[in-house]
């Protein structure tokens, strides 16, 4: 059982990143990003990172993708483009037939999906050799060790977020002057 | 260490910027602005005085987060001078109506605290959060001449390549986090003793390892990663290019001399002769690039890769001589720098009236930034002239200025390595640098030109001069700044 599960949530985040790839319609790609992120968010729970599975949805699906849809919404006009008469859903995606460098492009993504997998699968990663922890979730010790061990980064990361807003604010307010 | 009660008394520093970056930010309510200047340059001094207070101890704040000695108080001390120096130049922020001087100077002071994370941290998440801070900071700055297309351009295009080298950065934190299980750099550093005693692989360090000095290679633009850099610095007002050349690349080399020192020191043989690569490539690229450039404040940008080069033979050379010698070159560089820009922003300013005089408004004030600007300026204002020539001689390395020990020290700790062949490279680029600065300093004392007298502030004048006056010094006496460390 936890086994179809497992390939289904993998089928699932394929699909849905095939599908990013290969549609032509912008607003299609964003809502297979969906499907991709959920799946993503469900490997994660598998893995045993439950803490990340929620960020994931929450940061990714809650936020980011909502603003990507946004985007998507309020600057494509598909109906201003005159130099084309081929509507917009029809055109090819820009990101695949725009360049021409399209095998080396994918040469490229498989050449370095090849060498990561192969350095991941060969790793010998040195918390595998501590014992597994028995706790029902990671979210106790996440809160715990945010509050104690990496307090500094915690705080600090507010001014960070400040900076963007700051910055932020300054780069869309209007000139006082026209 | 252990943990202490009273810690957070001690990382006064990036409290004290932190608070005076809101309280600006607050003071930038109100109408005038007479009273922002004055107060940075009042928290700056503060900041810098605080820094100073633990002299001679050395202490691990927050269970391995932040690391204060003597070198980090160093860096630190540049790094809030050259802000310090970089603020009092931008007086005329308050004339200018489109300015938001209250929000440039909080950002300023915010990206601080970033630097200063870069340049003590021991964990690798303090590293990644403090390159954020100075990086978010300087995409906003780049662009906040808003009206104008070329630091529109430049902003995004410093945010999307930025963001992209982040990434890298980030991955490779994470491949190191995977192969070592620690954050830390000392851990990191034992982990890399003893594997590599004890054989087996390590290709994941390897690669998180090169990823990690590719992010950072990327944001001291190094070459082949210094390919933003023209742009950026060429877009971005003068002042915040100021800036960025010289505190986000005296932060930078801090984070890696610190990283490759603690860190990576076990695995030199592997690692340095990928450095050297890139080493010879910036000296290579920067250099002959800068000879080929009209504009003066794109020189100055190729320059700025130029000296990443010499900064980073002093990392191939790593040993305990290159600590000082990368802090000495990194004030001697800074110092000559912000005097440069300094008087390129009072030329540049006063280039349209002169272009008003002559009616051909659209040729020339484009051309403002050009050699051409600096045509004859000695003449009638033999001070920015002076401090023009002076700036210009210290960053060609020649002798009696503070460049010259820069050089000389980065260099000698590269010798004592046995690395002879790096340094015939870097020498003979040296060579090639005397001939792009002195087309500066031949402009202003050999040409012809129709340069006025250029008003220069009071306050504005004392900085020029004081930068002048301890390039000279450090030039003459370089035993003064080197006793310290």
């Amino acid at each position: 059982m936890l086994q179809i599960a497992f390939f289904a949530f993998i089928a699932l985040t394929l699909i849905g990143a095939l599908t990013v790839l290969l549609t032509r319609n912008v607003l299609y790609s964003a809502y297979a990003l969906l499907l991709t992120l959920l799946g993503v968010a469900a490997l994660f729970v598998f893995a045993g990172a439950d803490f990340l599975a929620v960020s994931q949805i929450i940061i990714y699906v809650g936020g980011v993708l909502v603003l990507v849809l946004f985007g998507v919404m309020l600057t494509s006009k598909p109906t201003t483009i005159s130099t084309s008469t081929v509507v917009a859903s029809e055109r090819s995606n820009a990101i695949l037939a725009g360049s021409r460098g399209v095998w080396l492009g994918v040469l490229l993504a498989a050449g370095l999906f090849f060498g990561l997998s192969r350095l991941l699968m060969n790793a010998h990663f040195a918390l595998f050799d501590q014992p597994i922890s028995k706790a029902p979730t990671t979210i106790d010790t996440i809160g715990k060790q945010l509050m104690t061990e990496y307090i500094v980064p915690f705080e600090v990361i507010s001014i960070l977020l400040l900076v963007a807003l700051v910055g932020a604010g300054y780069l869309a307010k209007k000139s006082i002057k026209p | 260490m252990t943990f202490q009660t009273y810690d957070c008394l001690q990382m006064l520093p990036i409290i004290l910027l932190s608070l005076s970056g809101i309280a600006l930010l607050f003071l930038g309510f109100q109408k005038s602005r007479a009273l922002l200047l004055p107060a940075t340059l009042l928290f700056l001094v503060i900041a810098f005085v605080a820094n100073f207070l633990d002299w001679g101890k050395t202490y691990m704040y927050f269970r391995d987060m932040l690391l204060v000695n003597n070198l980090a108080m160093i860096f630190t001390g540049v790094v809030l001078l050259s802000t310090f120096m970089v603020v009092s130049l931008s007086g005329s922020l308050a004339d200018d109506e489109d300015a938001q001087p209250a929000e440039y100077y909080a950002i300023l002071l915010f990206s601080l605290v970033g630097a200063i994370m870069m340049i003590g941290f021991e964990n690798l998440i303090m590293l990644f959060v403090g390159v954020e801070i100075l990086s978010v900071a300087m995409y906003i700055l780049t662009g906040s001449d808003k009206r104008n297309l070329r630091s529109n351009e430049a902003a995004l295009k410093y945010f999307l390549m930025g963001a992209f080298a982040t990434g890298i950065l980030l991955f490779g934190i994470a491949l190191l986090y995977g192969a070592t299980g620690s954050f830390v750099l000392s851990g990191i550093g034992n982990y890399a003793h003893s594997a590599t005693n004890a054989g087996g692989s390590m290709l994941l360090f390897y690669v998180g390892m090169f990823m990690l000095l590719i992010g950072m290679l990327f944001k001291v633009s190094a070459a082949p990663f210094h390919f933003w850099t023209p742009d950026v610095y060429d877009g971005a007002p003068s002042l915040f290019t100021a800036y960025m050349s010289t505190v986000v690349k005296t932060a930078g080399f801090a984070a890696l001399l610190r990283i490759l020192s603690v860190s990576f020191s076990g695995v030199y043989d592997f690692w340095w002769v990928a450095m050297a690569v890139v080493t010879v490539l910036t000296l290579l690229i920067g250099n002959i690039t800068a000879v080929y450039q009209a504009s003066f404040k794109r020189m100055m940008a190729y320059s700025s890769i130029s000296h990443a080069g010499y900064l980073l033979i002093g990392l191939v050379g790593l040993s305990q001589a290159s600590k000082p010698a990368i802090a000495f070159y990194s004030l001697a560089y800074s110092l000559s720098t912000i005097a440069a820009f300094g008087v390129l922003m009072l030329v540049a300013r006063n280039r349209p009236l002169n272009a008003a005089v002559f009616g051909d408004q659209t040729t020339l004030a484009r051309t403002d930034e050009h050699y051409d600007a600096f045509n004859g300026l000695a003449r009638k204002n033999p001070l920015l002239g002076f401090v023009m020539a002076v700036s210009m001689l210290s960053l060609a390395g020649i002798p009696l200025t503070a460049g010259f020990w820069g050089k000389f020290m980065v260099f000698s700790a590269a010798a004592d390595r046995g690395a002879v062949w790096l340094l015939v490279v870097a020498v003979l680029m040296s060579a090639v640098g005397i001939y792009y600065y002195f087309r500066v300093v031949i402009a202003m004392y050999f040409r012809e030109g129709q340069t006025d007298t250029i008003r220069v502030a009071p306050f504005y004048r004392i900085v020029l001069i004081a930068a002048t006056v301890l390039t000279l010094a450090l030039g003459l006496l370089p035993n003064l700044f080197q006793g310290l460390i």
